[in-house]
């Protein structure tokens, strides 16, 4: 019989094998810290500063700041930075307000739309301001538009049922003027994106419409969210309105026809429960002749024995 | 009725079964010690909730899965190992099979608890029977390893029987009457007849097969609990045999180590050899590169694909887990074929030594499998921060992993004082055979 017995060499061997491992470990950390110092700075780093003026039905606007640097060319959002909004227009200055950003570097300020100053065309600066820190690099954006609203409603003509979008660019004084020849987005608000249902055009009293879509699913009576927008546009930037009417598929009209994969169906599809029977026989069967043979070894000791 | 040769190497071995020496008593207590800490810290968490671990409302997954997924892994090598070696016949298999088995029983027990540890609400754990669903990926890990725990406790009663009735039999050995009783009622009265040989010849071989099946289908539902949903990493077709491979190759590592500790503590070097480790070895070579094969097979695809939340998980591999990146997949992949296949290299303390990083890298294997996925998520969730989407292990986790490790040593300690740690029953089998299978 051999026994085991490490001789001088193989020790070496073994002495030689701890160098090669703790070499690997070692090398990679060193190689990887080498990188991390490559890149890494003490100056100030630059930010990237995004900002939009939405105007919402109410004479109101919201402004949004958008604050974020870049790693490896990648945005990483700045939080809890102060951005500072004020609105400008013929020689006048307004301060709006100091926001923080959120989590997502955004900062939002929801301001009516009466009272700011304009040019002499109506139209409104904005400007978000961020100062910048011993960290980060002072950045600032301008947004400059017209104030405006758009109206959604409903119709019905002949049994068909129509959406109605009227658009109206307001004076400083009260001197409202249509929207005209501007195309309307429409929109259904889902769970993470809204969902486009087709588009309006405005004529020249700034009205438009289109049938209502009546594949549309809406809640358990059947009530829906429509949305109208006006995106990048060159005097009126984001405009927004929307509008809810109880005209699309409530929705406890779907009903499933068979049983699908979901978990919350109550019973699962056939070839699932089959398959899972199958196994579960095939494996506890033979189990079980285990168990009887155990139990047969038992009763052929009792004989014996007897 | 023993055998003489039964019982000469019985005698070899009832030490180990009547005493236990300070040492070994010591080592317990010190086991025992962490378990009670992990209770502890169980205790803290069942308290003041999950929010002293690091899980939070993205990372909902940490350190225990990866746990559950590692002790159920090395639970599934055991039984492949020793149910294959058992249906080949493989002689050299019959020293070292007994460790192949307790591994399996034992980790299997270990496994499903870091799960529990999971719920936050255990209170409702009987929802999972009341309104559990088919077609829940989790239904399907509780019936499977709830099935695979039944197959492994017969096939390793079915194994240890005849060393049950040898020790019975033994009258020289030394303990108290009650563990006597105990080994009589667990003999079943076997005695050695042609017809108990038979049916239990018969009984083990079904299992053996059985438990092999039921590993590779369990292991692979555990793959699917990941590779059904449409998490970037997870959802890949080769993720079952995938898993099934680190699964065994992990095992394979901790037979190496468990090997090598009993032999030093028992001083088993007549009965497990370099040939047992070089086998073992050659097996983790064959493992580490199929596992090396997949590891490349799934990320080459996913990093061609170009697929933004792919390309963004793989950044994060290479950037925040470069190291462990590199730990799990390179090294302990290249490093059992350096050992093992380059022959200066092949000894027992190089085979452990390499085990070791191998079971280290696949335990991170599995940590890479989680975590980084969890931190990328498709959608982001609203008023997010740092702590919520970045995961952090506490010491509460730590503690428990701990005492699940020491609960393992605990119960390979324990049953080796039960039952002799060599199968003396198939040793003895083929006298003539002896020299080739220690040799």
């Amino acid at each position: 019989m051999n026994q085991y017995n490490p001789g001088p060499m193989k020790k070496v061997i073994t002495i030689r094998f701890f160098w090669l491992t703790s070499l690997l470990f070692l090398i990679s950390p060193i190689l990887s810290a080498q990188n991390e110092a490559e890149t890494e700075e003490n100056e100030p780093v630059d930010t990237y500063l995004s900002f939009i003026a939405t105007y919402t039905s109410n004479d109101t606007v919201v402004l949004t700041a958008h604050l974020f640097i870049r790693r490896e060319r990648i945005p990483v959002d700045l939080q809890n930075a102060p951005i500072s909004f004020t609105a400008s227009g013929d020689g006048q200055q307004l301060t709006i307000g100091e926001v923080f950003t959120d989590s997502t570097g955004k900062a939002r300020c929801l301001i009516p739309t009466t009272s700011l100053p304009r040019d002499k065309e109506g139209m409104v600066t904005y400007t978000a301001d961020f100062s910048g820190t011993d960290n980060y690099f002072s950045a600032s954006e301008v947004f400059i538009s017209k104030p405006a609203a758009l109206d959604v409603s409903f119709y019905e003509e002949d049994s068909i049922k129509y959406i109605r979008v009227s658009g109206i660019q307001t004076g400083s004084e009260g001197d409202d003027a249509p929207i005209a020849n501007e195309t309307v987005l429409l929109f259904v608000p889902t769970l993470f994106a809204p969902m486009p249902v087709g588009e309006i055009y405005l004529e020249e009293d700034g009205v438009g419409s289109m049938e209502f879509p009546m594949t549309l699913i809406g809640d358990s009576v059947g009530t829906i969210m429509i949305i109208a927008r006006i995106d990048e546009n060159d005097l009126f930037g984001y405009v927004k309105g929307g509008s809810s009417c109880n005209w699309a598929i409530p929705k406890h009209f779907l009903k499933q026809d068979k049983p699908t994969r979901e978990l919350w169906t109550p019973v699962a599809p056939l070839w699932m429960i089959i398959t899972l029977l199958i196994l579960l026989a095939g494996v506890w069967g033979h189990y079980v002749y285990a168990v009887v043979q155990l139990i047969k070894i038992k009763q052929s000791a009792k004989k014996e024995s007897a | 009725m023993a055998s003489e040769k039964e019982l000469t190497l019985l005698k070899e071995f009832t030490p180990q079964i009547e005493h236990t020496n300070i040492k070994q008593t010591v080592w317990m207590i010190f086991l025992a010690a962490v378990i009670v800490l992990g209770f502890y810290a169980l205790y803290v968490q069942i308290t003041e909730g999950h929010i002293v671990t690091g899980m939070r409302d993205n990372v909902v997954w940490g350190i225990y899965i990866v746990n559950f997924i590692f002790f159920m892994g090395i639970s599934y090598a055991g039984a492949l190992i020793s149910g294959t070696l058992h249906l080949f016949k493989a002689e050299w298999r019959k020293p070292i099979i007994r460790i192949a088995e307790f591994i399996t029983i034992i980790a299997l027990l270990i496994g499903p608890c870091y799960i529990l540890l999971c719920i936050g609400r255990l209170d409702r754990l009987y929802y999972l029977v009341i309104f559990g669903r088919i077609q829940s990926p989790i239904t399907w890990d509780v019936i499977a390893i709830s099935t695979d725990i039944f197959g492994c406790l017969i096939f390793l009663y079915l194994a240890l029987l005849r060393d049950i009735a040898a020790i019975r039999d033994f009258q020289e050995i030394r303990i108290p009457k009650w563990k006597r009783k105990i080994y009589t009622f667990l003999a079943l009265g076997y005695t050695g007849t042609p017809e108990q040989k038979e049916r239990l010849h018969k009984a083990t071989d079904i299992m053996a097969a059985m438990v092999i099946a039921i590993a590779v289908i369990v292991y692979s539902v555990l793959a699917w609990i990941f590779s059904v949903t449409l998490q970037p990493g997870w959802h890949s077709t080769i993720f079952g045999p995938y898993f099934v491979i680190a699964a065994v190759f992990s095992g394979c590592g901790v037979m190496i180590v468990v090997m090598w500790l009993f032999r030093k503590i028992y001083h088993l070097e007549k009965y497990i050899t370099i040939k047992h480790f070089v086998n073992v070895g050659v097996l983790m070579l064959i493992l580490a590169a199929l596992f090396g094969y997949f590891t490349f097979s799934d990320y080459l695809t996913k990093w061609y694909g170009s697929e933004r939340n792919d390309e963004l998980l793989i950044n994060l591999l290479f950037d925040k887990y470069y190291w462990l990146f590199i730990l799990s997949n390179y090294i302990g992949v290249l490093l059992p074929m350096i050992v093992v296949g380059i022959k200066k290299f092949r000894t027992i303390n190089n085979i452990t030594i390499s085990a070791i990083i191998v079971i280290l890298a696949l335990w991170v294997n599995r940590y890479l499998i989680v975590v980084p996925t969890l931190e990328s998520p498709y959608l982001p969730i609203q008023d997010s921060r740092p702590a919520w989407i970045f995961y952090n292990s506490t010491w509460i986790e730590w503690a428990l992993t701990a005492a699940g490790v020491a609960f393992f040593a605990l119960a390979f300690t324990i049953g080796s004082k039960l039952i002799p740690i060599i199968n003396v029953s198939e040793l003895a089998e083929s006298p003539q055979e002896e020299e080739k299978i220690l040799e």
